[in-house]
């Protein structure tokens, strides 16, 4: 019963804390802010706790204004997210404080930002708990709308508006989607309760209404072809919210998917293959992107792709399972998914946080610009080593556990499923191999050209460390990052009471079950701590001993070339030049420049410039967005700016109402 | 423990024979095969010289990267000797501990800000990645095939009985073999005897690297080869008793590094840009022996 309190009262918190932030002197808003973002966190996270110990909160708002009965459930899968929501959230407050001061002078700006803040984080808290079709929606529209609003904090810059203008129309169509879809599941069961979908997909095969959900989820949590919000959006916000979005707003369309799984009763195999294949392909186009970008927070948004297409994995892999009834199946892909998502929120909100350190330092967003700053921003600088580390899913970090158990399942699936599968699975084997094997690619590029060698340009501001509040989000974000990766069992335990109702009924749902699924992900844990354990052993014996040994310090080799320039450094681009040639077909290029003429014996200065496009949102998505516009301006006429010719449109609609209802037609 | 200690002993000669192979088939007579492990002691007593534009990784990398070997190393088995690690899917852990290796390799040439050596490591990053794939589809394949996903249990329920499975263990010894030569960076997809920086991959990653972090690289890629060796081994040690498999093992090395010379004797590497076709073959290849797989468990009938 406390527990009910303590999550409604989170809602008079975030409304006093919007009026609070509004009136208080300028200089504490952030702070303000961030107190609130954490009563509302704790105040959420106890019930979300709770629940995850004991059992499932349920309770209803009756006659909740027009909505009727509000039922709000807060499972273990909810509560997981909520618990993830709480923790991206206060870190991104705690970061803001620092990375918003160079903004210090915006003061209404500024004002309007904080307040969005806590209403984003409540309107997240919301969705995860509503089941009730409306009012899922109305959380979910303030959530998209908030968020958009704190994207184009910078919206006198007009890449930054058209970003945002671009969100927010991508995630109207995704509104489209769940709103038909919900319509769709109210006509047919008449009741708003999530329940009723539940009741509904019992019935018959309705896997279009699946794909409707997974369609509209899917815009949200950016599955290719449905992604070209993200390389746009996450580079214009400011770096704090790029976290918080890359970090847990794109898992709420995971969740979204989770949810619709929990009410599926059929048609699963075809589901979970369709899910497998879209997210393999995914996580490739994802990181092949990424590995070409030379703005750094659009190669994070790229990478985001990758990891969403990964989690999918896991998804598609318990869908799987839970066609054959391979219980070992659904825990290994459910796990994995909700683990790595858990993952992919703190390692993507602590890289965002480290390129948000970096651009406001430099303020480029172009890594051939950069080089060496690992010597001026060294904390800064071995955060992103770190994360970049775990992004890459290598041991001892958190990105490798979750990995991991993706292998084991996929190994498990190749084992026990048909031919079909098998070798489904074992593509999707390799293909996360392949995956594993770019992203190593692009943050040894990444990190390799922003911290390492020596500055490219010249800055007309020195680069140095960030402030220490910026810092101490990203310290706490490692420290979790390194408890999942050297014991992922604590995890893994906790993980497995979410997914729980997706076992098949009649395997009791006891962890007693689940010991030897748990020793293998504890063993990677005791053996990270090993290899932990021989590096430093390897590292203290070389201290030892080349302790007295004579050290010089000297240029770099530069095959005898006297006169070195840091212009002669091998750049990002030419790092994953020969990738993208290989794949040309996806990472397209785009150059302008002059040809020399033959005639043309002493040329001008001429400029060359190369960039990579999306391929999905310039060969296919602008070009149908293209025709739509064509076949649009037929109607142009309709809107013509004359009052009369409107008031003539409403007489039409309420004589053509007044007609049908005479006839009987509505 | 045995299989570190064959491992271990091996890696001081292998190198060598490679060296003295190669030698013979030009005609020469060549250095002895343990010169390569002299050179190693030699550089471990010297001085080091740092380029001033290095960092502090540039000192760590080499000490994570010849862990990240060690550590490898520990997961291998040794017949029906338990390597010192083994848990269910151990092989991912070892491909993904030698990608830390790797992943610090690269960006301590990159730390170096010369334009060869990023160059090397672009190389290096690009060839390791598109080998990947091979090596988990054929761990994969051979996980189907016994039904189980550890290299211990894999290579001891490994049992070869009907053409077929000969074929496999043929075809898995080339992709092994193979993986091996991409993993150490030697012919055919690159020559570390070259002498123009602009053609070289590992060795100009390790430009700037003397002294003991030198010796560290070195015998790292000592232990790799025997390393990959000690794998191929496995493939046929079996259940055979001791007197007859480590001098099996031993010969099956031995076998390996006059393979690995002669090839690099008879063979010129590969046009650069045909390299990542030519790696990205080797996934085909075990394609084909997840295809065998499938036909020796009937499932594909």
């Amino acid at each position: 019963m406390i527990d009910t309190y303590l999550f409604i009262s989170s809602i008079a918190v975030t409304v006093i804390g919007l009026f609070t932030i509004g009136f208080v002197p300028s200089g504490i808003k952030a702070a303000t802010n961030l107190f609130f973002v954490v009563i509302t966190a704790l105040l959420t996270s106890i019930p979300a706790i709770h629940v995850i110990l004991n059992q499932p909160l349920e309770f209803t708002l009756y006659n909740f204004w027009f909505f009727g009965d509000i039922p709000i459930r807060i499972d273990a899968l909810s509560a997981w997210f909520i618990l993830i929501i709480n923790l991206t959230c206060i870190n991104g407050a705690l970061y803001g404080i620092g990375y918003m001061k160079s903004y210090s002078e915006q003061k209404s700006n500024l004002s309007l930002h904080w307040i969005l803040f806590l209403m984003f984080q409540s309107s997240m808290l919301w969705v995860c708990v509503i089941q009730h079709s409306v009012g899922f929606l109305i959380a979910w529209e303030i959530m998209s709308v908030s968020s958009f609003l704190l994207v184009i904090f910078e919206h006198d810059n007009k890449k930054t508006l058209k970003a945002g203008i671009n969100y927010l129309v991508q995630m109207h169509i995704s509104v489209a989607f769940l709103t038909a879809a919900f319509i769709w599941a109210y006509s047919a069961t008449g009741s708003f309760d999530f329940k009723a979908i539940g009741h509904l997909f019992s019935l018959s095969p309705n896997i279009w209404l699946f794909l409707l959900f997974f369609c509209g989820f899917g815009i949200k949590a950016g599955f290719i072809p449905f992604h070209s919000w993200l390389p746009h959006a996450h580079p214009a916000a400011p770096s704090h919210i790029s976290g918080v979005m890359s970090g847990v707003i794109v898992k709420l369309g995971i969740y979204g998917i989770f949810r619709m799984i929990t009410f599926l009763k059929q048609d699963f195999m075809i589901i979970g293959e369709a899910i497998l294949t879209l997210s393999v392909l995914s996580g490739l186009y994802g990181i092949l992107n990424a590995a070409v970008h030379r703005d750094f927070k659009r190669m994070l948004a790229y990478c985001t792709i990758e990891n969403i297409g990964i989690i999918g994995t896991g998804i598609g892999m318990g869908l799987i399972g839970m066609a054959t009834g391979n219980s070992f199946l659904i825990v290994f892909g459910f796990a994995g998914a909700l683990l790595h998502t858990l993952n992919h929120s703190l390692f993507k909100s602590l890289l965002f946080f480290c390129a948000g350190s970096i651009y406001q330092q430099t303020h480029t967003r172009d890594m051939e610009k950069l080089g060496g700053l690992l010597k001026r921003m060294p904390q800064t600088g071995i955060l992103f080593l770190l994360g970049a580390l775990a992004i890459g899913g290598l041991p001892p970090f958190n990105g490798f556990v979750s990995e991991f158990i993706l292998y084991i399942g996929y190994l498990e699936g190749i084992k026990s499923l048909d031919i079909a599968n098998s070798t489904l699975m074992i593509f999707s084997l390799a293909s996360l191999a392949l995956i594993g094997g770019i992203s190593i690619l692009t943050f040894t590029k990444s990190f390799g050209t922003i911290f390492l060698g020596s500055a490219r340009t010249h800055l007309d501001h020195q680069p140095k460390e960030v402030i220490r509040v910026m810092l101490i989000p990203q310290y706490l974000i490692l420290a979790v990052m390194i408890s999942i990766g050297l014991f992922p069992q604590f995890y893994f335990t906790t993980v497995l009471k979410t997914i729980i109702p997706f076992l098949p009924v009649g395997s009791l749902p006891t962890i007693a079950n689940f010991t030897p699924m748990i020793d293998i992900v504890a063993s990677i844990g005791r053996n990270s701590l090993i290899f932990l354990g021989i590096i430093l052993l390897v590292y203290l014996v070389r201290k030892a001993i080349t302790r007295n040994r004579p050290v010089t310090v000297n240029t770099t080799w530069g095959c005898g070339y006297t006169a070195p320039t840091p212009r002669i450094q091998y750049t990002g681009k030419s790092f994953s030049k020969t990738l993208g040639k290989l794949f040309s077909f996806i990472t397209i290029e785009q150059k302008k420049y002059v040809e020399i003429e033959p005639e043309e014996i002493f040329p001008l200065e001429r400029r060359h410039s190369s960039h990579y496009i999306d391929f999905f949102e310039n060969k296919i998505i602008n070009g149908l967005v293209k025709k739509l516009v064509y076949s649009m301006n037929y109607f142009q006429f309709v809107q013509n700016g004359k009052t009369q010719a409107y008031v003539l449109y409403g007489v039409f609609f309420i004589l053509l109402i007044f007609l049908c209802t005479l006839f009987k037609l509505i | 423990m045995l299989s570190l200690l064959l491992i271990l002993l091996a890696s001081l000669f292998f190198t060598g024979i490679i060296i003295r192979t190669k030698s013979l088939a030009s005609g020469r007579k060549g250095p002895g095969i343990f010169q390569p492990i002299s050179d190693v002691i030699r550089l471990f007593k010297k001085g080091a010289v740092y380029s001033e534009t290095t960092t502090f990784i540039f000192q760590i990398a080499p000490s994570i990267y010849f862990a990240s070997v060690i550590m490898a190393i520990l997961v291998i088995p040794f017949g029906t000797t338990k390597g010192i690690i083994s848990f269910n899917g151990d092989f991912v852990f070892f491909a993904y501990v030698l990608a830390l290796g790797k992943f610090l390799s690269i960006i301590s040439a990159l730390d170096t800000g010369s334009s060869f050596e990023g160059m090397g490591a672009s190389r290096e990053a690009l060839y390791s990645m598109f080998a990947e794939p091979a090596f988990f589809i054929l761990m994969g394949s051979f996980a189907l095939l016994t039904g189980h996903t550890s290299f211990y249990d894999i290579f001891n329920t490994l049992h070869f009985d009907s053409y077929i499975s000969y074929m496999l263990a043929a075809l898995a010894t080339f992709v092994l073999i193979m993986i091996g030569m991409i993993e150490n960076s030697r012919m055919p997809i690159d020559d570390p005897k070259t002498h123009l920086e602009l053609t070289m991959v590992h060795e100009v990653m390790i430009l700037d690297n003397s002294g003991f972090d030198l010796g560290l690289i070195l015998s790292a890629s000592y232990l790799k080869f025997a390393m990959y060796g000690a794998l191929i081994a496995n493939f046929f040690i079996d259940d055979l008793s001791f007197a007859i498999a480590i001098p099996l093992f031993f010969a099956i090395q031995i076998l390996f590094a006059i393979v690995v010379g002669v090839l690099e004797s008879f063979m010129a590497r590969f046009r650069m840009s045909h390299n990542p076709q030519y790696i990205f073959t080797l996934s085909s290849v075990a394609l084909l022996i997840f295809f065998g797989v499938l036909l020796v468990l009937e499932k594909l009938t």
